[in-house]
């Protein structure tokens, strides 16, 4: 196309060069070559961490890796490129090569042809039967039919001339393998753009807001199932969907089946207790000069309860799963999510009076005296009962569908390109005195050996007849 | 753990057995050995088969959720594969090589440390079934039969892997083959092997038959992921690695359709591709992190 460039403008020139250049076998290699190469780097640097990290780890390259996006390779504009290249070399190969194929599978019937082409074909048999020709082509009828060939046939002179095929199908097997890859790209572009990724956690009984979408989740139960051994078999949440008030549906999920709703899919990932609250404590009465402690009282957050033994009621209103105190800004919070160090603030009430508000801790009982006034009676945080909370990955993903399409579609060109083959069968039947030589030749898209046993088994049939097997 | 241990013993001697026999009869050119080497094999896959229903009887899930297990399927699908390529092309040179490599998979299965061997209820991520097919079989009670994501992803991943091995081995006697007639040398074994076009013809129909299924397990892979993960693709290394040896093997195809590209380069890149299977297979496990580390 670029030498017939005379009397195009520059742009014309411009873009037959570039389809040139993208209408190339080799480019496709060359592309997968570097492809599979690059991609290779992606997996021995690792991916998306912090600067400092690579700079650290690879003190001579650390730079370099973050300057040419190795740190995020597989996102790198020049990765991009490479799949983009793919692409339009698949797109302006399939625009070159289909509508020549496409014309030829349509229009590909030989009633008459010059025998000496059956010579030419990589692949051609002859055999001679001592017997008419009437009767030879009646055996090559037969035989192209039991191996089930499409056929037509003629006479010309007393000779026969057959052409059979069967499999056309096979060449359309690139075409669609080709497309679905190209569905599956579109896929995750539309995904990339009108996706999003989110996480919830949601504390049990809780009612939270889907990200980007008009309705609410509660979380009704969370449970972990163990087998015997006591490992983990499976994390499940019981979810409901509340959408304008009203409740939908409600779904258990668990690791590999997520709930589905308007697009948007929950995913059950992680859990966890609250580090900020917790359904009930356990608050017992301490008589310090005994040392006796009396039986714990179940105290709900936010409720109060009577401690029976002493004159105090309590009320929980803190929790801090991991306390620690901070000098600096005199504030107290928790240093980790987990249960290192946990502590319940308390208002103890002596009828309606408030006496005192004190943090307990579970770890250090009597550390300092829940109610400073009194001298015969504190209180000890004996346990708790622990708030869990689900962790959801939310996502939603309307390229999806996209990219299922595709692979459909890739199934079917497989079944087409490797498991179908295209055969094209010539065969020459002709009298000469009491023999009658037939010769058989054609071509097969792939799969040459097979092509080879069926033309023999053509030749067999002919020379032996039903005889043979 | 006894029974799926005994035959894998068995199984060990049986395939070391086989290549021995098949070697025998490659240098002594004798019909009975080769068709004793034949026999053990059938043999062989039959005691490779009790392996893998053994350890799905103790297992009480199907045997496809360690490295140790995951060897035994390739082993299993590499002989099934090969027993077709014998039965269809009667070229048992080949059955030296293949059989070749699954003693060093025998090998190295049996090498591998306990961890990786010993039989372990599914963790949470693994346990996938497809509920149409629970509810299927549940009308005749045999629910816990069914299968899910993870045994479809994973069989159709290791008929792939088995189809390259074969095809790795047809590459190595290609280029074998090719070298010596380069150097316009002749040996006697070397005669043996079939025509490089028939190699080469033989390497392309085992490519042609790995690169679907194992486009077919990256694919499921992937729905899985979405299913479990809510992502189909996450450039984990085992994805990439995966993707690596797709793209090695998609260049073998589109090579072999240029002239200059056949034969020598194309057995290149089978071999080279292979060998990305094997790094995708256990080099990831042990080198590289990521989902898969466990399998």
């Amino acid at each position: 196309m670029a030498r017939q460039s005379n009397g195009k403008s520059l742009w014309g020139r411009a873009f037959s060069n570039l389809w040139y250049f993208f209408n190339s076998l080799k480019l496709t290699i060359a592309v997968l070559i570097s492809l599979a190469t690059v991609s290779i780097l992606g997996t021995v640097v690792e991916q998306n961490k912090p600067v400092e990290f690579y700079l650290t780890t690879y003190p001579r390259f650390g730079k370099l890796i973050t300057a040419v996006n190795v740190d995020n390779l597989f996102h790198s504009w020049w990765y991009t490129a490479l799949l983009l290249a793919l692409a339009v070399n698949i797109i302006v190969c399939t625009f070159e090569r289909f509508p020549p194929k496409w014309k030829s599978l349509l229009n590909h019937k030989q009633e008459k042809f010059d025998p000496k082409v059956i010579e030419r074909f990589a692949h051609s048999r002859s055999v001679s039967v001592s017997a008419d020709a009437a009767a030879v082509n009646d055996r090559v009828g037969r035989i192209l039919k039991k191996m089930r060939f499409n056929v037509v046939s003629s006479v010309h002179g007393g000779d026969y001339f057959y052409y059979a095929w069967k499999g056309a199908i096979s060449r359309l097997g690139s075409d669609f393998t080709h497309i679905s890859l190209l569905l599956m790209l579109a896929g995750s572009i539309i995904g990339s753009y009108y996706g999003y990724k989110d996480y919830r956690f949601i504390y049990v009984g809780d009612t939270v807001d889907a990200p980007n979408a008009e309705f609410k989740i509660r979380l009704d139960k969370f449970w972990v199932d163990q087998y015997e051994t006591g490992q983990i078999k499976q994390y499940n949440s019981l979810i409901t969907v509340i959408d304008h008030g009203k409740e939908v549906l409600t779904k258990q999920i668990w690791v590999n089946e997520p709930l589905s709703y308007r697009g948007i899919r929950f995913y059950q990932s992680d859990y966890g207790m609250a580090w900020d609250r917790v359904d009930t404590a356990y608050i017992a009465p301490k008589n310090i000069k005994t040392g006796v402690v009396g039986a714990p009282v179940p105290i709900k957050w936010g409720a109060t309860e009577k401690i029976p033994g002493t004159k105090y009621s309590v009320k929980v209103v803190g929790y801090l799963a991991d306390f620690a105190y901070d000098e600096k800004t005199n504030s107290v919070g928790s240093i980790s999510a987990d249960a290192n160090n946990p502590a319940v603030r308390l208002e103890i009430y002596n009828g309606d009076k408030l006496v005192a508000s004190p943090w307990i801790f579970r770890n250090y009982p009597g550390i300092f005296p829940a109610i400073p006034a009194d001298k015969g009676v504190d209180l000890v945080f004996a346990t708790f009962k622990p708030i869990l909370y689900s962790g959801l990955s939310v996502n939603k993903d309307p390229g999806t569908n996209v990219v299922w399409a595709g692979a459909l579609v890739m199934g079917v060109g497989f079944i087409f390109a490797f498991f179908i083959f295209h055969r094209r069968v010539w065969v020459h039947v002709r009298q000469e005195g009491l023999t009658t030589e037939v010769k058989v030749g054609g071509m097969i898209n792939k799969n040459n050996i097979l092509f080879e046993k069926e033309l023999k088994r053509i030749t067999e049939f002919v020379e032996k007849g039903d005889r043979s097997k | 753990m006894i029974l799926s241990l005994l035959f894998f013993t068995f199984s060990f001697v049986f395939y070391v057995l086989t290549a021995v026999l098949y070697a025998g009869h490659w240098v002594f050119k004798k019909k009975w050995l080769g068709q004793t080497a034949t026999a053990m094999s059938y043999i062989a896959l039959a005691s490779t088969t009790l392996i893998l229903i053994f350890r799905a009887a103790e297992a009480r899930h199907a045997p496809f959720s360690n490295l140790f297990e995951s060897m035994i399927l390739f082993i299993w699908a590499t002989n099934v594969g090969y027993l077709v390529l014998e039965y269809k092309h009667k070229q048992r040179v080949i059955g030296v090589f293949v059989m070749t490599i699954e003693s060093i998979a025998m090998l190295s299965a049996a090498l591998l440390p306990y961890k990786f061997k010993s039989v372990e209820p599914l963790n949470p991520a693994l346990q996938s079934k497809w509920h149409w097919m629970q509810d299927l079989l549940s009308h005749v009670g045999l629910e816990q039969y069914a299968i899910g994501w993870l045994d479809f992803h994973v069989f159709s991943t290791f008929v792939g892997y088995g189809a390259f091995a074969i095809s790795f081995g047809l590459g190595i006697m290609y280029l074998l083959k090719g070298w010596f007639e380069e150097k316009g040398r002749s040996n006697v074994l070397i005669d043996m092997f079939p025509d490089t076009a028939m190699l080469d013809e033989l390497g392309y129909r085992a490519i042609a038959w790995g690169f679907p299924f194992l486009s077919i397990g990256i694919i499921s892979g992937a729905v899985w992921a979405d299913y479990a993960w809510g992502t189909y693709w996450s450039w984990d290394p085992k994805e990439t690695w995966s993707l690596i040896t797709w793209l090695i093997y998609a260049t073998y195809l589109h090579a072999r359709v240029t002239r200059g590209w056949r034969g020598k380069r194309a057995a290149i890149l089978s071999v080279a591709g292979f060998l990305a299977v094997i790094f995708l297979y256990w080099g990831v496990s042990f080198v590289l992190p990521g989902l898969h580390a466990y399998a």
